[in-house]
């Protein structure tokens, strides 16, 4: 009867071990059951289903059920290997979940009939599926086998994953059916407000208040907010209040539009401290109207101008690629990335990077953005960006300019009121960008995805000036595949007005209720994440209001009002006297001098022009985190956005490396150093008689920025475990590749390419 | 005989004895500044630099405004600040310099014994060049017959630069031009002169040839053991002239079957330890290629010294032997006598090749890549280009083969033999660079230290025939840029580890410099023996004099001591970068940046600030309830834990 030695109760689990005859093993007592949100129900499911981990060998699969429903595909395994520590958690999905929008392609193979399709809406399958590979919008590759599962069920989940990821009409992506239930079910919770970071904080620009208040930020005296698109009256591409110069009237704005695409007149973005403006502007459809109304428009602009300094314009049709070649860049980026072999597409690595004209596109937007910044800071002109519809490369490069000018937008809070500002409000095609309703494959480009790798460049160059973290870019991103939020879900305000009037009204929500409570957007993190996992996006090494940088014994905090203000008149005097403007702190060495003995040369060169003197001198002073800030634009200086494209890859997982190292040394110092601070409060706290002993631990829990904590446990004698450096994500368990459990290397190694030199081999040495 | 006492008191002496240093700086400054004046750092390779500043001096980066600002105006003197014994050789006005940068600039040239040194005062700052001479690989004189009469110098540096400069015919033909002047202090052995390194007079407070100490290195390894002992059967270099004279080897092989496996291998090099694990035994040990020849020659002794190797360890039956060579080469080295081991006659051993190229492919990639990123990097193209020179390539095998190394002995636990030729240029790179994933003391800036001493000095690197060390025959073809890439490699392990060495980028930046500027003793001549011959430690200083003066400069802040801590690397080209903070940073528009460092520093600044005041502060309420609670009869103070310091 006894097979072996009898089990011994072991030191972690006091009570014996249940005995296990592996005979009864298959079918399973376990029963496995989904986690399903509000209003979410299972369309098919198929049970005995492997999810292949490894390509080599099967040893390491996932054995469990697999689950269609109107949201995700989720798969539910019977022995759920121990999540790995300190690995981001979503509220709403688990591990092995997809949303169905997330869904790039679903293919179905049957193996022993060498046959392959790819499935669509309504389709139907002539072979009993072997496999069913998942190629998802956040680079995931997810492979299922159905070797020991039921032929029938199996290819009825793939048909309803395949059809329900293809949805007739926008109101059927789920999020319509869920936020309607949570509001009527939550709704005690909803006002409480506790949400610390919550959505509701970031403006919206749906009302003149927002504006406003943005106008006054910026010191735009000259602007006015306008209402005449009120109703979606004008355009339903534009917000019903927009920002527009004093000297125009409504009279004059409503007589242009017609001469617009969309009927889009000109959209203040951004004023300049020096009285400069950003505006952003569709192409005029009538030729020959063209001249006289943009005369209008330029002095109209020009009125507004301090200085009255000519306006400049940029037109970015003609300088940056379309939205296709995005688009094709794209694929080819993310086909090397994670779809090529690894060892194979490691041979022609930078090549391949390189024809992908990914980081071409990439430098192409920064460039042209720090040239619009030289015209709005150096020149001190004001800037109208045009593109024939306004509502994609504008999105892109109106917001990358007031990224490098304006340190308001690189904290969370400016940053999320900048997507909304330029791009949900300004009416960027989320829906069909996103292709959410696979309708348009034509429409698909991820502009939002480019804009947020720009982004991180200038972040890779600038680690202390973004209050954020990359993870934080990359769990946005990830965002827009889960149809939850109001954020990503709409093509124009008019339509986002539209359906969340109509949702309203279908789910009994009261008049007058806020959308963004209702509906909520992406910035209401608290939906996806936990208060802790959180903190995830706080960058320790910020140099932010609150985080005054002491160097050289100084402590330096930064005002906007006297930042330095850049005349035309001043080009041409001597260095000396431009740098008397600055009050003399140029002196010092820049910051890079730790790094090696190299004093760049920053002075006069013959035949340059007048942008490339503007950037030598900016390049040539110390960097204010707090100002305005260029990327370095040489293409060595562009590189690929790893915890992006290669998180889900095992092969290019560091064990124990990789930038989280340092994230969590400098997040332990600085909670350190707000536990300090947080005492010296509470020494100075009211009662001068009765002074407090502060607490060592310092602030409550609930309220610490960091991820990684002073005063935790964790003796550095061996790094943790879940230092990879695709943290906070995982790529165990995502992706049908090569293993990596076991000896992480020897595997890899063979493939390196031999290359027979041409010079003698008897020469060796 | 005693090297090390001697070196020891030696340096004593010549501290006491040369005590006062020539030091302009140290006039204006407290006790500290004393301190660093004394301590002051060579000016190592400053570039086509605007600020006079800092130029000497590391410490002043972080100095008062004041201080900086006066050094710029003394350095209106248009001289350059010399080290100990350097002399000015000639000076010259109206010279030209074509900075591929900004254009031609016009000024005086200094040439000392030790350094060219240009200055333009027609800049605001003033524009300056200070070269060691050792850098320069060339001189070419170009287009002395034109027109204008203007006569043209290009200096090839080996630091990833090139120089032009050109000034007037000179008017008198007897006089020489500086240039040629230069030329005889560039090359200071075609010339019958010393290298400047046995000049250098500078007194630092550590002695640096003090480092290194193969018996206690081997004995933190734990030798001699039951398994190895300690040698002393080439103290004379008599069993191998290239090898140092303390060798660890298997117990059980006498001096006398030493010598017999010396015959059979190349250049005598026999297997020896190189680093133990402290668990499982397992040994990294290196040697030369066995002389198998086309005749397929055997060794008894060599077989069983390699069984014995086998035998040291008791976790694993198996041997590696891993050729570093592509198995093409090692078949072609049979020509000439040499070879690889068959697995027939080594019994339980297994032979890899690991495709690393010889040093004239290396040479060839390296000048391809300076090709690619100078002066100009081409906008378009950038990484096909560099792709084209296979530099990273190159890196990626070299750091694929060390991986493997590690990983069999750290997860298989067994042992390894490593081999190339001759053993001392891809075998060092092999043999260093798996001990610095093995073992986290290397990882340390005194460890890594010891660790170029011990792998790459003591065993024989020729560092003279690599690098060319005052010597004009730049075409030789025994030059190679093999420990460059060995130093690049490590950089790229402190990418992908920023918290696992206690070294930053300006630590290694700063070994390559003085790779080249024979301002110190340390990379001169090619072996143990020869530095001896030549009384190096005697009548040079060491680099770690230098450096371990002034850690603070070349410590990242991020260091994290793990212990047992043993990296893998991820070694795609993925994760492998162009360091372009080393080979671009002469291109301003590369500015060089660090401010994770900085960030972190001035973190700490911030922490050790507040912690001052909230200790101040607690002090205070302390007393004040000492005094209340006296009152209310003892009831007891509660005391604050401080803040852990992790630091």
């Amino acid at each position: 009867m006894f097979s072996g030695k009898p089990m011994k109760p072991t030191f972690k689990c006091y009570l014996p071990p249940v005995q296990t005859d592996r005979k009864t093993i298959d079918p399973p007592i376990k029963k496995l059951e989904p986690n399903l949100l509000l209003g979410e129900i299972v369309v098919n499911e198929v049970n005995f289903v492997r999810k292949c981990i490894s390509t080599e060998s099967n040893q390491d699969d996932l054995w469990g059920k697999l689950i269609c429903t109107n949201f995700k595909v989720s798969f539910i395994p019977q022995d759920a290997p121990p999540k790995q520590k300190s690995q981001l958690s979503h509220l709403l999905l688990g591990e092995h979940d997809i949303p169905l929008t997330c869904l790039e392609q679903v293919v179905t193979v049957n193996d022993t009939k060498g046959k392959k399709k790819v499935l669509g809406s309504n389709q139907k399958l002539k072979f009993n599926p072997t496999e069913l590979i998942l190629y998802c919008k956040d680079l995931r590759v997810i492979r299922f086998c159905f070797d020991e599962a039921g032929p029938e069920s199996a290819k009825k989940v793939c048909l309803a994953i395949a059809h329900y990821c293809h949805p007739a009409d926008l109101q059927l992506l789920f999020g319509f059916e869920y936020q309607g239930r949570r509001y009527h079910e939550s709704k005690g919770d909803w006002f409480n407000g506790s949400t610390p970071r919550g959505g509701l904080q970031t403006p919206i620009f749906d009302r003149p208040s927002d504006w406003d208040r943005e106008i006054k930020r910026t010191g735009a005296s000259e602007w006015r907010v306008c209402s005449i698109n009120e109703g979606y009256a004008i355009s339903p591409s534009l917000p019903e209040y927009i920002v527009v110069p004093v000297s125009l009237a409504d009279q004059d704005l409503k007589q242009y539009s017609i001469f617009y695409s969309d009927k889009r007149i000109p959209l203040w973005c951004w004023n300049h401290p020096n009285g400069s403006a950003l505006v952003r502007m569709a192409s005029i459809i009538d030729p020959l109207q063209q001249r006289k109304i943009e005369q209008r428009i330029f002095s109209a602009i020009t009125k507004s101008h301090p200085q009255r300094s000519e306006v400049f314009r940029s037109d970015l049709d003609k300088s940056l690629p379309n939205i296709q070649d995005i688009q094709s860049a794209f694929v080819k980026v993310r086909q090397i990335c994670v779809l090529d072999p690894f060892e194979e597409s490691e041979e022609r690595w930078l090549s391949s990077i390189e024809n992908s004209r990914w980081l071409e596109y990439v430098r192409a937007f920064l460039k042209l953005s720090a040239e619009i910044v030289y015209h709005l800071d150096g020149k001190t002109s004001s800037v109208i960006i045009q593109e024939e519809e306004d509502r994609d490369l504008n999105c892109v490069v109106s917001s990358l300019v007031q990224l490098m000018l304006d340190p308001h937008y690189r904290s969370i809070l400016g940053f999320q009121s900048l997507v909304q500002k330029e791009w949900v409000m300004a009416g960027h095609r989320f829906l069909d960008r996103c292709n959410h309703l696979k309708k348009n494959d034509k429409e698909e480009s991820p502009l939002f995805m480019l804009f947020l790798d720009c982004v991180w460049q200038m972040m890779n160059q600038y680690p202390a000036a973004f209050e954020f973290t990359e993870t934080y870019l990359t769990v946005l991103s990830d965002s827009m595949w889960i149809p939850l939020f109001s954020t990503f879900l709409f093509s124009s305000p008019k339509q986002r007005a539209q359906h969340l009037m109509d949702f309203a009204k279908n789910k009994a929500i009261p008049q007058g209720e806020n959308p963004a409570v209702y509906f909520p957007p992406v910035w209401e993190w608290s939906q996806q994440f936990s208060i802790k996992d959180q903190t995830l996006f706080n960058n320790p090494m910020y140099v932010g209001k609150g985080a005054a940088c002491v160097q050289n014994g100084e402590v330096k905090t930064f005002r906007r009002t006297k930042q330095k203000t850049y005349s035309s008149t001043l080009r041409g005097t001597p260095a000396s006297v431009r740098n008397g403007t600055r009050g003399g702190e140029d002196v010092l060495p820049r910051r890079g001098s730790l790094v090696s003995e190299l004093k760049p040369d920053f002075s006069p060169v013959k035949d340059e022009s007048p942008s490339e003197r503007f950037f030598r001198d900016w390049f040539s002073r110390p960097t204010d985190q707090q100002g305005v800030l260029i990327p370095l634009l040489m293409p060595s200086h562009m590189a690929l956005w790893k915890l992006f494209f290669l998180r889900w890859v095992p092969e290019a997982c560091i064990p124990r490396g990789g930038p989280i190292t340092t994230f969590h040394k400098l997040s332990k110092l600085v909670d350190e150093i707000e536990i300090l601070q947080n005492q010296l409060r509470q020494y100075k706290g009211p009662s001068p008689g009765n002074t407090p002993l502060p607490s060592p631990s310092g602030p409550p829990s609930d309220q610490r920025r960091m991820y990684f904590r002073a005063n935790s446990l964790d003796d550095p004698t061996t790094p943790p475990d879940f230092f990879t450096s695709t943290f906070p994500f995982t790529p165990v368990g995502n992706l049908c590749r090569r293993s990596v459990y076991g000896t992480p290397i020897s595997k890899f190694l063979n493939g390196a390419r031999i290359w027979l030199s041409t010079e003698t081999l008897a020469d060796s040495v | 005989m005693e090297k090390s006492g001697s070196i020891d008191s030696l340096g004593s002496k010549r501290s006491s004895s040369r005590q006062p240093s020539v030091d302009s700086l140290s006039s204006t400054s407290t006790s500290r500044s004393d301190r660093s004046a004394q301590a002051k750092p060579p000016s190592a390779m400053s570039s086509d630099s605007v600020s006079t500043s800092a130029e000497f001096s590391p410490e002043l980066r972080v100095k008062p405004k004041v201080l900086a600002k006066k050094v710029l105006r003394n350095s209106d003197k248009e001289e350059p600040q010399l080290l100990p014994n350097e002399t000015v050789q000639d000076m010259a006005q109206d010279i030209t310099y074509f900075c591929p940068f900004t254009g031609a600039l016009r000024g005086t040239v200094t040439v000392t014994n030790y350094r060219l040194f240009f200055k333009c005062m027609d800049r605001e700052p003033a524009f300056l060049l200070d070269l060691p001479l050792g850098v320069v690989s060339r001189v070419e004189k170009i287009g002395s017959a034109s027109s204008r009469g203007d006569v043209s110098y290009g200096l090839v540096c080996k630091d990833m630069r090139n120089l032009r400069f050109a000034h007037k015919q000179l008017e008198d033909t007897l006089r020489k031009s500086i240039f040629e002047v230069m030329m005889k202090f560039a090359f200071p052995v075609s010339n019958g002169l010393q290298i400047f390194a046995f000049d250098y007079g500078q007194v630092f407070p550590e002695n640096g040839w003090k480092v290194y100490d193969a018996v206690s290195e081997y004995k933190r390894q734990g030798i001699p053991n039951e398994s190895w002992r300690i040698t002393k059967v080439n103290d004379h270099y008599e069993l191998c002239d290239t090898y140092p004279s303390t060798l660890a080897v298997p117990v059980n092989i006498p001096d006398e079957e030493l010598k017999r496996v010396a015959a059979f291998r190349a250049k005598g090099r026999i297997p020896v330890l190189s680093w133990i694990h402290p668990e499982s035994q397992a040994t990294v040990t290196r040697c030369s290629q066995p002389m198998v020849g086309v005749n397929g020659k055997r060794s008894k002794e060599d077989e069983k010294y390699l069984q014995a190797i086998m035998d040291a360890n008791a976790q694993s039956h198996k041997l590696f032997i891993f050729d570093a060579r592509p198995s093409v080469n090692a078949a072609a080295n049979k020509m000439k006598g040499g070879g690889y081991e068959s697995e027939d006659a080594y019994q339980n051993a297994e032979l890899v090749f690991l495709d690393i190229h010889n040093i004239h492919v290396m040479r060839e990639s390296l000048r391809k890549l300076k090709d690619v990123v100078y002066p100009n990097i081409e906008d378009s193209h950038w990484l096909s280009n560099l792709e084209s020179t296979h530099w990273l390539e190159h890196i990626k095998l070299i750091l694929a083969g060390a991986l493997r190394i590690a990983d069999k002995v750290e997860s298989g636990k067994t042992s390894v033999v490593v081999h190339c030729s001759d053993g001392w240029d891809r075998t060092a790179q092999l043999t260093s660079l798996s001990m610095l994933m093995l073992d986290g003391y290397y990882r340390t800036i005194r460890g890594f230290e010891v660790l170029l001493e011990k792998e790459w000095l003591s065993f024989g690197h020729r560092f003279q025939l690599r690098i060319g060390h005052g010597d004009k025959n730049h075409t030789d073809a025994d030059r190679s840029p093999v420990f460059i890439q060995f130093i690049d490699c490590v950089w790229q392990l402190t990418r992908q580890f920023p918290a696992a060495f206690e070294f930053n980028d300006y630590f290694l930046v700063t070994i390559l410099d003085h790779l080249y500027s024979c301002l110190f003793g340390t990379f001169l001549c090619n072996s143990e023996q020869q530095r001896l011959k030549e009384e190096i430690p005697k009548r040079t200083v060491s680099l770690w004099s230098y450096i371990n003066s002034q850690l603070e400069d070349f410590t990242n802040p991020l260091y994290v001591n793990y212990s047992n801590h043993v990296l893998f690397p991820v070694v795609g080209l993925r994760h492998l970068e162009l360091w372009v903070g080393y080979y671009i940073r002469w291109n301003p528009r590369m500015r060089p940046q660090e401010p994770v460092h900085q960030r972190y520093k001035e973190l700490l600044a911030k922490r050790a600030e507040l912690q001052k005041r909230v200790d101040e502060l607690q002090r205070e309420v302390t007393n004040r309830s000492a005094s209340s609670s006296s009152e209310r009869a003892g009831s007891p103070t509660r005391s604050i834990t401080p803040v852990q310091t992790f630091v």
